[in-house]
């Protein structure tokens, strides 16, 4: 016995190592398959990229030029320029990070809260799902975005892990609901019944057994949450309600709808223009990328 | 000669199938589910189709009102119902009044047949309204009739929404519906599958004595052997969407030709009997790979097959006067 | 109906404790927040000259709530002048009571959000049923494909789009106020169009914002309808291809019933932006303005008041919810 169990070890470890592999071929021939998908893929990974090595490509303090304020579109300023006469593409590019890490964020802990609290009410139901689900019809009800805008006041969204934070808080309610009641059909199946038979505890069902059978709905979500957050923040900076610490999409789409009138005087526009143009580029991204999502973790798309 | 003429025509089929093909449209290409059948259901008689699930019979009955749900097409054939016309080609007003009317049908699912949101006396008036019925509270007296045969509490049901209704009342409702507009032809679709043997032998009963009392023409389409032997006049075995064998029911039970129906017929435990006895069939039931080959449908599984069954397919051919069988063994002989 | 009632009850209870955690939760906000507003007003009336009395009336009339006494006093001193309908007063419009503010600013957007919801529910519902029905032809698919890309697009930048085009570039809609200032509010013909052109551009906004999700959940639940039995059993019983249309519409609206809810909550949240942008002086300006000009009374105050709508409308819509589905009848 104790000769033969390492034995097993090592085998499921290689086995586990072969069905990694082969799952990122999969991942990669289902993103192929089609054009849309894999221009999904590449936009994110472009967004990816200006999010994490953005702003090492300008200087700290991105150069004003006097004779080049609102500038129309250029080889030299692809994007225009601002009131000062900094180039748009510039903003666009190093504002990415702040808005990028913080809607990662927000995704985060809304998938992290929604799935804890959707997978315990689902797994242990009685009154630890009664209070759960109380919880998250409260959370359901409260308009989530006048709550930010309030909460603005008290807390500080410098930081993209707080503004990530309170977007988790506000948004995990749809999530928890719908991995309850997933939840609560799979610990009705057989093998989840068996492996409670076998005295193993709940954490180990919960995480082990549960939580991957719910895995591609909350890789969906994850997805999803990553507009909605970004939505809430960029809304958040464009109302102004956040004090301006960093350059971002919404405080440039701020700016330019409030200080430079970019409603009424159109050389203003490509100001206004192009973070608008970055939050569409990078939700056409997701959405186009979701289907490819979609075929990789739902098993009825499979083979089809 | 004359008597037999005349004998011929008292008993003109009630439903005349021809060359009927039925192809199911799935991403591998088109997967016959019927194939090639011609079949006379004899009026005023019980007639059994049975066979394993996938054999084609729900779509052969779906078919015979021109029902079958995407992806299932109706390639070719016709299904002429005596006195109604070609179901397959005439106008879809005509049809639509047909269904109901002379063709009722109970089927598989016959507990999730009624729509949730009305109660199921509005759903009668909704029928009746479709039908062109003119007297309403007559058709409601007769729901009640039949509801009460049914043994059910025939007001309550009448004022229930389907969640009120338990599986098995549900599917009474189901017959109930079949029968309402005074259907001649009535299928019933494994319609009392669902139900436990103490309310299915008691259903079972009821269709019997409204069978006689109506001289109804009823299909039962089922995959036990018992409720077959136990019901039909005469029966129809399944293959691979195709008709295997055919004939009266007490000689083909008795005496089954087909090696498929030999192998149904051996695994019916007879609960007088030794369990031991029982033998279950061989192999998988029929797939979309069986469907593509040339020879019989049956051969893989098929305990005396020659190589000629793997070439060709065996035709329907009559063995004896009302006996038709699909299989060369049996068939030729001389 | 006993049923209905008592469900209707619970919701009620239910909403009236979430009424109770959303006041407490915007006192504590005001109480704890950095530099405690209450007190660095007591402190700056001081300053001014009022003797300590003076300064805590003063202050007790502006925040419903009294400095230098134990928290909970307060907290009760607060919800009692809640359910007197006092919600203290507002700073940037120097002494005006909360209330009269909030309920001049409430109806505009009330009005709105429900036009925009019942617009949009109606259009988009429509729209699904026609894009389930021909899911397989062109006009399907393009409505489908309508569906997702207002449905993906946030709604600041449907917003401003709108504006953009609709009254700079064709200044064919008028803008800001809720009426032209120069016509007596009434009953009368000028008004009223009046009225009616100023909110068709943010009503326009709110039923464009609804109206992808509406159809696309309209759309996968009558998909799954007509792949149920019974509506296989409906065309086998022979029933009119009309009545099987009233079975299927009938029995795919259901669902929609409670995601109606969660709708009008993103609405109102909704109004935020669509108010800010139309510069319309409904709920949601009021709530931003407050926040930008720290009137911290007012922004209580207009959040208490958006999330007791929302809150009612939920109410409201799982009654009627109840009414239609017998099922929860029982």
């Amino acid at each position: 016995m104790s000769m033969r169990l390492p034995k097993t070890v090592l085998h499921n470890r290689s086995a586990k190592s072969n069905y990694r592999q082969s799952f990122w071929a999969f991942a990669w021939q289902t993103i192929v398959k089609k054009p849309g998908r894999l221009i999904g893929f590449i936009i994110i990974l472009l967004f990816t990229f200006m999010g994490i090595f953005g702003p090492y490509l300008y200087p700290a303090q991105l150069p004003i030029n006097p004779n080049a304020i609102y500038a129309p579109i250029s080889w030299q300023y692809p994007l225009g320029a601002d009131f000062e006469g900094t180039s748009n593409l510039a903003l666009v590019i190093t504002g990415a990070r702040y808005v990028l890490f913080a809607a990662a964020m927000g995704a985060v802990f809304t998938v992290a809260f929604g799935t804890i609290l959707g997978l315990c009410a689902g797994y242990f139901i009685g009154w630890t799902d009664s209070v759960i689900m109380r919880i998250t019809d409260f959370i359901l009800t409260i308009p989530s975005f006048p709550l930010l805008v309030v909460l603005s006041t008290v807390w500080n969204f410098g930081q993209p892990v707080a503004m990530g934070f309170v977007l988790g808080i506000t948004g995990w309610g749809g999530l928890a609901r719908a991995v309850r009641s997933q939840t609560m059909s799979l610990r009705e199946r057989g093998f989840i019944e068996a492996a409670r038979g076998l005295g193993l505890s709940p954490l180990y069902i919960l995480f082990r057994e549960i939580l991957p059978n719910v895995g591609s709905y909350i890789a969906m979500n994850l997805l999803l949450s990553v507009t909605g957050s970004i939505y809430a923040e960029v809304g958040l900076f464009f109302l102004g309600v956040v004090p301006f610490q960093v350059n971002n999409w919404g405080v440039m789409l701020n700016l330019a709808v409030f200080s430079a009138g970019a409603m009424s005087s159109p050389q203003a526009l490509p100001y206004l223009l192009s973070p608008m143009l970055a939050i569409l580029i990078l939700t056409l991204g997701i959405v186009l990328f979701l289907d490819a999502l979609d075929e990789m973790f739902n098993p009825r798309l499979r083979g089809v | 000669m004359s008597a037999e003429l005349k004998h011929k025509q008292a008993t003109a089929p009630a439903v005349q199938v021809r060359g009927l093909n039925v192809v199911y449209a799935t991403n591998q290409g088109d997967l016959p589910a019927v194939r090639q059948v011609d079949l006379d259901i004899e009026a005023r008689k019980i007639t059994g189709i049975i066979g394993e699930s996938g054999s084609g019979k729900s779509t052969l009955v779906m078919a015979m009102m021109n029902a079958v749900g995407k992806p299932g097409q109706i390639v070719s054939g016709s299904v002429e119902v005596l006195g109604v016309g070609d179901m397959l080609s005439i106008d879809r007003e005509r049809q639509r009044k047909a269904r109901g009317k002379e063709l009722g049908l109970v089927f598989q699912a016959a507990q999730n047949s009624l729509n949730p949101l009305r109660r199921i006396g509005h759903q009668v008036l909704d029928l009746g309204r479709s039908h062109d019925v003119k007297d309403l509270r007559d058709l409601l007296r007769k729901a009640k009739d039949l509801l009460t045969r049914l043994g059910m509490d025939a007001d309550r049901v009448l004022a229930s929404y389907q969640h009120e209704l338990s599986g098995g009342m549900r599917q009474r409702v189901g017959i109930m519906f079949a029968l309402i507009l005074d259907a001649k032809i009535v299928i019933l679709d494994e319609a009392t599958t669902a139900l436990d043997m103490l309310s299915q032998a008691s259903v079972l009963e009821i269709v019997r004595e409204l069978h006689k009392e109506r001289g109804l023409t009823t299909i039962l389409v089922t995959h036990d052997m018992g409720v077959v032997a136990d019901m039909a006049d005469r029966v129809v075995v399944m293959y691979g969407g195709e008709i295997v064998e055919e004939g009266p029911s007490e000689f083909v039970l008795s005496h089954p030709a087909h090696p498929y129906t030999q192998g149904l017929v051996r695994a019916i435990p007879r609960i007088s009997g030794d369990i031991d006895r029982a033998v279950p069939l061989q192999g998988a039931p029929a797939d979309l790979k069986t469907y593509l080959e040339p020879g019989c449908p049956f051969y893989q599984r098929c305990p005396v097959a020659m190589p000629k069954c793997q070439e060709s397919r065996p035709t329907s051919l009559a063995v004896s006067q009302d006996r038709k069988v699909a299989c060369f063994k049996v068939t030729d002989h001389d | 109906m006993k049923i209905v009632m008592i469900r209707f009850v619970k919701r009620l209870i239910a909403g009236l404790i979430m009424i109770l955690v959303v006041a407490s939760f915007t006192f504590l906000l005001v109480r704890l927040m950095p530099g405690d507003p209450v007190q660095a007003k007591y402190d700056q009336l001081l300053l001014n000259g009022l003797t300590p009395i003076q300064a805590m009336d003063e202050v007790r009339v502006m925040y419903g709530f009294i400095p230098h006494q134990p928290l909970w006093i307060q907290y009760v001193h607060y919800l009692s002048q809640i359910l007197h309908l006092n919600l203290g007063q507002s700073i940037s419009y120097e002494g005006t009571p909360v209330m009269r503010i909030i309920l001049g600013a409430a109806p505009w957007t009330i009005i709105l959000v429900l036009t925009g919801t019942i617009a949009s529910f109606i259009v988009g519902v429509l729209a699904g049923v026609i894009a389930a029905i021909k899911r397989n032809s062109l006009a399907g698919s393009a409505i489908t494909i309508s569906g997702s890309v207002l449905h993906g697009i946030p709604l600041f930048v449907m917003a401003l789009f709108l504006a953009y085009v609709l009254t700079t570039i064709y200044a064919i809609l008028p803008f800001g106020a809720p009426y032209n200032a120069a016509l007596t509010p009434g009953f009368n013909g000028p008004f009223l169009s009046s009225l009616a052109r100023h909110a068709l551009l943010p009503v326009f906004t709110y039923a464009l914002s609804s109206y992808g999700g509406w159809l696309l959940t309209m759309k996968s639940s009558v998909i799954s309808v007509l792949g149920d039995d019974f509506i296989l059993a409906s065309e086998v019983r022979g029933l009119k291809t009309s009545t099987r249309i009233g079975y299927i519409a009938h029995n795919a609206i259901l669902p929609l019933f409670t995601i109606l809810a969660l709708s009008i909550g993103f609405m109102f949240g909704g109004s935020l932006f669509i108010e800010d942008i139309f510069d319309y002086p409904g709920l949601g300006n009021l709530l931003v303005n407050a926040i930008n000009s720290r009137d911290y009374p007012l922004m209580s105050g207009a959040f208490l008041l958006i999330t007791v709508a929302v809150i009612a409308s939920n109410i409201i819509t799982d009654f009627l919810y109840s009414v239609v589905d017998p099922r929860i009848r029982r």
